[in-house]
């Protein structure tokens, strides 16, 4: 086989392959989630379970098989431009997503984190460059180390992303405005810090006795969770990243459009969320999965900034310099640490931790868009 | 003897895993050190006035205490975490403003064009920004400042929370337990081993000291012997109260925020004896010494005099540069190779053939020599009436396609100037040279264009390689390939040789062990505050039931990482269980401990 039909493998096990397959595990794991939480039969959702489980792992499977038969295609690691390293921001995410709802026995939160992946992969596809070598000076060990660290980050970031959206939309639709205003400081049985009610649920939070087993019930929690206001914040929120194809893009309407593309996929994806809060389990729960796998990211991306500090006093003869991509890294950095302080600060904790973490994902994705597109600096090797 | 007495904790498990001392033999207290439950985490955010102080009339304590009321009261603020968060959050937003703005010590080149208006959003905004300081945020007085609060706050939250850890680790044993409450893990059987043998399996399953576990903090309590100090939890029922992760979490958060003084220290040290100097240097040409003088670029720190200078004389043999020439491969025109050969001779005459490589750059002496730039250097002799002005290799700069420089010969009368356009790679056609816009120089090409008049050396500022043409006429342009040479007027031009020229960077740095001894405290402190969670165990000897067996009860209470407490808890009940042969009761706590008759089995 040579290179050019590698190089059409790659894409061929990319774009439907890879891609099918998450959609199909996505959908069928939330079959088995409305099955089983949701009062169906017990037998049929721990088989449909099992099916999203395979599917998922072939997906997986597939999407590492791309990745490798890419890598062989242009002799080198893909970590090299936009597409490689969108790409596996997703099969990190998804991988190391699944991995830890597997460890903490939330297999039924599958589906949200295939769908998250999916987006990520069609987000990947948006910036798709053909296979190519990498410049000398990005060839290094050096190189291999920061990015694939900051890469994981990423990926692992977007999964904490999906767990905080899940825990804005539960705590937003299961809790009763009430007993919300009433207790004051839900959230503050939250957390990791203080003592925690250590398996304890959020029954008291939750209103009546009826459980996602009715429908009436159901309805009432999508209710509490207005389909505009989401519709328009997402839209509104995924525009703060988005414009940057707006800007970046020839012609402008090419931009707009891809801009809108964006935005109404993410307003979609929100809103199918919305359909499943009613099935999602406690609050607590998903806030403290959240909490985990963004503090795991932390760590991969400290790490990670640190090795490109290093790299740059190898490479550059200085350590940091406020370049617009050492700029951003620092900013995302201070973004999670002000939501992981935010999750330890009472009367904080909550919600507006949540919302802190919303946002530095926010700051995340948009540093690592306008860096590469808007802005010109040393770190300009974006295969564009 | 308070150390001590924080050892004594560890002792006396150690005593009765040992067997050596009976549990029942009375402990003495050391009466002057007060013994420290260990409490668990600190509120976060302390009031910032304290409660039962009142505050008094305004006024009436005099200017002073009113002074150092304000003074205290903004330093409670700047200890609460929130405060912090505000903090944090106007640095995000200066980075955000820095992220979209143009640095000028990054780019200075796209400052000026903001400022000029041709590029940006326009004059009068730019001009507004720069009044702002948008343009160095990290020199402005607001980020300074902000950075100067943020420290302050950290270190007016870290002195208690350093003081409360100290203590917590040398004095502090876990509480006795008297009452499980609703939210604590809770696990129970019964067995027919009494009360010491439980007790005795409770303290080998929660080791002190033991290779590849959790350390325990252990607290032997009986009810029925001096086991334990007079005073809270007498009448608890025998048990083993242990606890881990006590100071490791806490720990390894302070040793993270910590690492931001060493950060900060190994940055203003590192500032202040660093030395940076640039130099470009043509192939085959005489290099430069390491000295003050020699350097286009001197960046000493204040501490770095200029003796500290080795001396060594650095020459450049060649310059490999090489691209991926085939415009159909993939990454076609991508640059492949950046090699200088150079010779360092030092200062006793020892020579040494080195290279220099992007990601490779040469140490001499604890000196780094880095390649930053590099670029074509055509040799241009220029002549006036057959007397020779300039004669001299021209550094010229990539400009995308093709390479820019300038000739200044200020020995003509009047000055010349010449404006250099050098084309690597400009083959001939049919119809002429074809500008391919190629970097490589197979077939370079050069277009001077030639003025006259005052070049304003010394006058205006002006860039090495651009002229200041305001008071220059032109007189005219004209191609040259090498070893032509073309007049225009009474001036030759001659393109004799083409070269290579590197920028290097020679740079000292001596603050960049600490900030890697910095990072190191950062990722280890932040691994350990993320991942170690404090929590405790109690096993409760909770009395007998009807057929004399013992009931225990497993308790388990964790302050961070709920989860992998439960999990723990489970494994260590289970654990204990089976080496004690009991059977499991409920998943609920054996309840009633001091009437045998209520003894649910």
């Amino acid at each position: 086989m040579n290179q050019t039909d590698l190089a059409e493998l790659s894409k061929l096990l990319y774009s439907p392959v890879t891609i099918g397959l998450y959609v199909a595990a996505s959908i069928v794991s939330f079959a088995a989630l409305t099955a089983t939480v949701g009062g169906g039969d017990a037998q049929r959702g721990r088989r449909a379970m099992q099916l999203g489980r395979v599917l998922a792992l072939v997906g997986i499977a597939a999407h590492l098989a791309h990745e490798i038969v890419r890598g062989l295609a242009q002799q080198r690691l893909p970590l090299g431009n936009m597409f490689e390293v969108t790409s596996l921001m997703a099969l990190v995410g998804v991988a190391g997503g699944l991995g830890y709802l597997r460890r903490r026995r939330r297999e039924e939160l599958n589906g949200f984190v295939l769908l998250g992946g999916t987006l990520m992969l069609g987000l990947a596809l948006l910036m798709y460059a053909e296979p190519g070598p990498l410049m000398p000076i990005l060839d290094t060990w050096w190189r291999t180390f920061h990015v694939s660290l900051l890469v994981g980050g990423m990926g692992v970031f977007a999964a904490g992303f999906v767990f905080t959206g899940l825990y804005l939309l539960g705590d937003t639709g299961q809790v009763d405005p009430g007993a919300r205003r009433a207790g004051a400081l839900i959230g503050s049985a939250l957390g990791d810090s203080g003592a925690v009610p250590v398996g304890g649920s959020s029954a008291p939070s939750t209103l009546s006795t009826a459980g996602p087993e009715d429908p009436a019930w159901r309805a009432e929690v999508r209710g509490r969770i207005s389909a505009w206001r989401l519709a328009l914040g997402v839209f509104l929120g995924t525009s703060v990243v988005s414009w940057v194809w707006a800007v970046s893009l020839e012609p402008t309407r090419a931009g707009v459009g891809r801009m809108l593309t964006v935005n109404v996929t993410m307003v979609v994806a929100a809103l199918v969320a919305r359909w499943f809060t009613p099935y999602l389990p406690a609050t607590a729960t998903l806030d403290g999965i959240a909490h985990r796998v963004i503090a795991f990211a932390f760590v991969l991306w400290t790490i990670g900034t640190i090795a490109g500090a290093m790299w740059a006093e190898q490479s550059w003869g200085r350590f940091w310099g406020w370049d617009p991509k050492e700029t951003g890294a620092f900013l995302t950095w201070v973004a999670y640490a002000g939501y992981l302080h935010a999750r330890a600060t009472r009367g904080v904790r909550g919600r507006s931790a949540a919302w802190v973490g919303i946002g530095a994902f926010v700051t995340l994705m948009a540093t690592y868009l306008v860096a590469n597109y808007v802005i010109v600096g040393l770190h300009s090797y974006a295969g564009l | 003897m308070t150390l001590r007495h924080g050892r004594w904790v560890v002792g006396q498990k150690t005593d009765a895993i040992g067997g050596a001392r009976s549990a029942t033999e009375p402990q003495r207290y050391p009466p002057h050190v007060a013994i420290l439950e260990s409490a668990p985490p600190p509120v976060q955010n302390p009031p910032i006035r304290r409660r039962g102080v009142p505050a008094g009339p305004r006024g009436s304590q005099g200017m002073f205490a009113f002074v150092l009321d304000s003074v205290r009261m903004a330093w409670r603020g700047l200890t609460r975490m929130r405060t912090a968060l505000y903090l944090l959050a106007g640095l995000a937003v200066q980075s955000a403003v820095a992220t979209v703005i143009p640095q000028e010590p990054n780019v200075p080149g796209t400052v000026q064009a903001w400022l000029t208006g041709e590029d940006g959003p326009g004059v009068g905004v730019a001009q507004a920004l720069d009044t702002l300081g948008a343009f160095d945020v990290y020199g402005s007085t607001l980020f300074l400042a902000f950075l100067l609060l943020m420290f302050l706050s950290l270190t007016a939250c870290l002195i208690p929370r350093i003081r409360g850890w100290l203590r917590l680790v040398r004095h502090s044993r876990p509480p006795l337990l008297t009452r499980a409450t609703s939210s604590d893990l809770k696990a129970g059987f019964v067995t027919v081993a009494d009360e010491g043998a439980v007790l005795d399996a409770a303290q080998a399953l929660l080791p002190a000291r033991q290779r590849g576990t959790a350390r325990w903090r252990q607290r032997l309590h009986r009810q029925h012997g001096p086991g334990d100090p007079p005073g809270a939890g007498r009448s608890a029922p025998s048990q083993l109260a242990a606890e881990t992760g006590l100071w490791t979490r806490e720990g390894g958060s302070l040793a993270f925020h910590l690492s931001f003084y060493v950060l900060l220290a190994a940055i203003v040290f590192g500032q202040l004896t660093t030395f940076e100097g640039q130099r470009g240097v043509v192939e085959g040409e005489p290099g430069f010494t390491d000295a003050a003088v020699s350097y286009w670029q001197y960046a000493p720190g204040r501490w770095f005099s200029e003796d500290e200078h080795a001396g060594w004389r650095l020459d450049l043999e060649g310059f490999e540069v090489d691209w991926v020439r085939d415009p159909l491969a993939p990454g076609a025109g991508q640059p492949t190779l950046f090699r200088s050969a150079v010779t360092i001779t030092r200062a006793d005459g020892t020579v040494e053939r080195a290279s220099v490589e992007g990601n490779r750059p040469l140490v001499v002496d604890g000196r780094k020599i880095h390649q930053l730039d590099w670029g074509y250097a055509p040799r241009m002799i220029v002549r006036q009436d057959g007397v020779v002005v300039h004669d001299a290799f021209v550094t010229t700069q990539d400009a995308t396609g093709l390479f820019t420089g300038a000739v200044k010969a200020p020995a003509a009368d009047p000055d010349v100037g010449l404006e250099l356009f050098l084309y690597p790679f400009a083959p001939d056609g049919t119809d002429g040279p074809r500008l391919t816009g190629a970097p490589w120089a197979d077939a370079p090409l050069m277009f001077v264009w030639q003025w006259r008049g005052d070049l304003q050396l010394g006058l205006t500022q002006q860039f090495i390689n651009e002229l200041d043409v305001s008071n220059l006429d032109l007189q005219g342009g004209t191609w040259l390939r090498p070893g032509e040479s073309v007049a225009i007027g009474d001036v030759e031009i001659e393109f004799v040789e083409l070269r290579r020229w590197v920028g290097f960077q020679v740079s000292r740095r001596p603050g960049v062990p600490w900030l890697l001894l910095g990072a190191g405290m950062m990722t280890l402190g932040l691994v350990a505050s993320l991942y170690a969670y404090r929590r405790r165990v109690w096993v409760v000897v909770e009395g007998t039931d009807a057929q004399g067996r013992t009931l225990v009860n497993v308790v388990g209470r964790a302050f961070q990482r709920p989860d992998a407490a439960a999990e723990e808890h489970a494994r260590l009940a289970e654990q204990l269980r089976v080496v004690l042969a009991g059977e499991a009761t409920t998943t609920a706590p054996v309840t009633a401990p001091q009437a045998p008759t209520g003894a649910s089995t």
